[in-house]
């Protein structure tokens, strides 16, 4: 299907904690994003709780597509398309979003995408910056995946290495848990480690000379027994020794596979991305390996419609609309090339 | 007015167009493919094959519970969706209304019962009134021993309807004695929600899609288990 620069996609996000809307123009120019988190509702049970998160995307989806509406400034009829994630993530809350976004594709005459939430976060990157030049490799960070992924050409993708245990977001939380600093875990381990001595304790680097995939099952478990071995440690210490083993081997790793697919560009995405200490790190690996590195805004690492826009915007000039009997798709993966 | 109806409130999947007349079309299935994947292509199936726009509704109408939860939130926000988009208003109706409605000629007392599923059982009783039924009490959620109870409380010759009262079908004969209507009577179907969403309509009582609230009656899983969660936990990662 013919999909231009003035063309407008209605993008919508429900597939964890996040309810969100987004009006995006061309695949790249963001008419606005709003996003409506529920963290607050999950945050004394320490984890999302998949039907509470069902029932508040049913109570905030419309107000959430109606505000992005009347920030984009345009008019319902000026929507082109609307995409939906339509895996991976909750089926109950992805379920409210592929049920009101095909209503709304249905009702407006307009074509319907389904969009798969891992490839929208590779696209977060290109909002912010056209210029990127590929191959790129991308590292995906959130509390569900850790993956390094080389990003061929719009669409075309290949797997160098993922996480064989716990992603490192769910690290993050169980440490923070563990610790006692609340949920969700990287803010609070990322605050806490500001007071900290990222030194303090030599915790294990796993795998970190060994090809592309992560493990960070181990790490956990030996921040369990140091404090228990220890249990007069600071906190503070703790958390930042922790962060800065999971960030050397993430920082470590996106590297070798930088120079390994000659990328020109390294990009941060997922949620994890919002961690300080990996941002600058990466920023400062790029420096010292003379190759471009995009880190795009904490609103765009984290879940947000604005990428689902612009995936839906790709997808639907290279493959068409999406039929309106699909249905969500909780185990939906990334298609990679080989 | 042309009022859409949309009922996913079980296992059944159902769709309706209601104008004065009453029920101009409408689809319903109880098997094969799951809520999300049937609905929409039903509701386009039926405004093509009623020859009505989608822009010509004035209102819609959805069940709001109490029901399965993942499937009823389905028709929910679709429902609310639709409104939204053609900015018209709705009518929320409960799915032991529209299956005590169909029964109001039988000039005895309905029990309209829906299988929560878990062993539970949702379920309200109603009276026969001129033009309808009227609700006795608030709806319950409870085991069939709970039903049976009521049932013998109450004492009357009765009618049992519902998905949860086939299911418990010999259990409930056994204890009390009542009758039990069809079995495609058995789950609250959309013709009945445009009949009853029509009459409301007339009297303009009706409310904006945000306003749409869904029935529950059942706390989430997380919440009930929350305590004993905890403390299995306590120190744990
Ligand atoms: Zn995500």
């Amino acid at each position: 299907m013919n999909v231009s620069e003035s063309t407008v996609v209605l993008g919508i996000e429900t597939s964890c904690d996040e309810t969100a809307a987004a009006l995006v123009m061309g695949g790249h120019d963001v008419l606005s994003s709003v996003v409506s988190t529920q963290v607050d509702l999950h945050a004394q049970y320490g984890g999302v709780v998949p039907e509470i998160a069902s029932r508040a995307h049913l109570d905030l989806l419309n107000p959430v597509v109606a505000r992005a509406i009347v920030e984009a400034g345009v008019e319902p009829e000026r929507i082109d398309a609307v995409a939906c994630t339509i895996g991976p993530g909750l089926v109950g809350a992805l379920l409210v979003g592929v049920s009101a976004a095909k209503a709304l594709a249905l009702t407006w005459h307009v074509p319907f995408v389904g969009v798969n939430h891992m490839e929208a976060h590779l696209y977060a990157a290109f909002l912010e910056d056209r210029s990127l030049e590929m191959p790129l490799v991308v590292l995906l960070v959130s509390g569900g995946h850790t993956m390094l992924i080389e990003m061929r050409g719009h669409g075309s993708y290949r797997l160098l290495g993922q996480t064989i245990d716990d992603a490192a977001g769910e690290a993050f939380d169980k440490v923070a848990r563990f610790l006692g600093l609340g949920y969700p875990g990287g803010p609070a381990i990322d605050q806490e480690a500001t007071r900290g001595d990222p030194t303090a304790i030599a915790f294990p680097r796993a795998m970190l000379n060994d090809g592309l995939d992560f493990s960070f099952s181990g790490l956990k478990t030996s921040v369990v027994n140091y404090v228990r071995k220890n249990p007069d440690v600071s906190a503070a210490d703790v958390a930042a020794s922790f962060q800065a083993a999971v960030v050397d081997v993430l920082v470590t790793k996106a590297r070798r596979a930088a120079v390994a697919v000659g990328a020109r560009g390294l990009v941060l995405g997922g949620g994890v991305a919002a961690n300080s200490l990996l941002r600058e790190r990466f920023v400062a690996a790029g420096e010292a390996d003379s190759i471009p590195v995009f880190i795009p805004s904490r609103a765009m690492c984290t879940d947000n419609a604005a990428m689902i826009a612009a995936v839906g915007w790709h997808r639907l000039g290279s493959d068409g609309p999406t039929p309106l009997d699909v249905g969500a798709l909780p185990n939906l993966r990334l298609a990679f090339d080989d | 007015m042309l009022i859409l109806g949309i009922e996913t409130a079980t296992e059944q999947v159902s769709v309706a167009i209601g104008g004065h007349e009453g029920v101009l079309a409408m689809f319903q299935v109880c098997r094969g493919r799951r809520h999300a994947e049937t609905l929409i292509p039903a509701i386009e199936f039926v405004c093509k094959q009623a020859d009505i726009e989608m822009s010509e509704f004035g209102a819609v109408a959805v069940d709001i519970g109490l029901g399965l939860f993942t499937g009823m939130r389905v028709g929910l926000a679709a429902a609310k969706a639709i409104a939204q988009a053609l900015r018209v208003p709705m009518m929320g109706i409960s799915s032991l209304d529209l299956l005590a409605f169909p029964l109001r000629q039988s000039g005895r007392e309905v029990a309209a019962v829906i299988d929560a599923r878990k062993g539970e059982l949702f379920f309200a009783f109603y009276r026969p009134v001129p033009g309808g039924v009227q609700r006795l009490g608030e709806p319950r959620c409870g085991s069939v021993d709970d039903l049976i109870g009521e049932l013998m409380a109450r004492g009357h010759d009765r009618v049992c309807v519902g998905d949860g009262a086939l299911r418990y079908r010999d259990q409930i004969a056994a204890a009390v004695n009542c009758d039990f209507a069809e079995q495609y009577l058995a789950h609250p179907s959309a013709a009945p929600l445009v009949q009853l969403a029509h009459a409301r309509a007339l009297r303009e009582e009706w409310v904006n899609p945000w306003e749409i609230q869904p029935l529950y009656l059942r706390a989430p899983d997380a919440q009930i288990n929350w305590s004993t969660r905890q403390s299995a936990t306590k120190g744990g990662v």
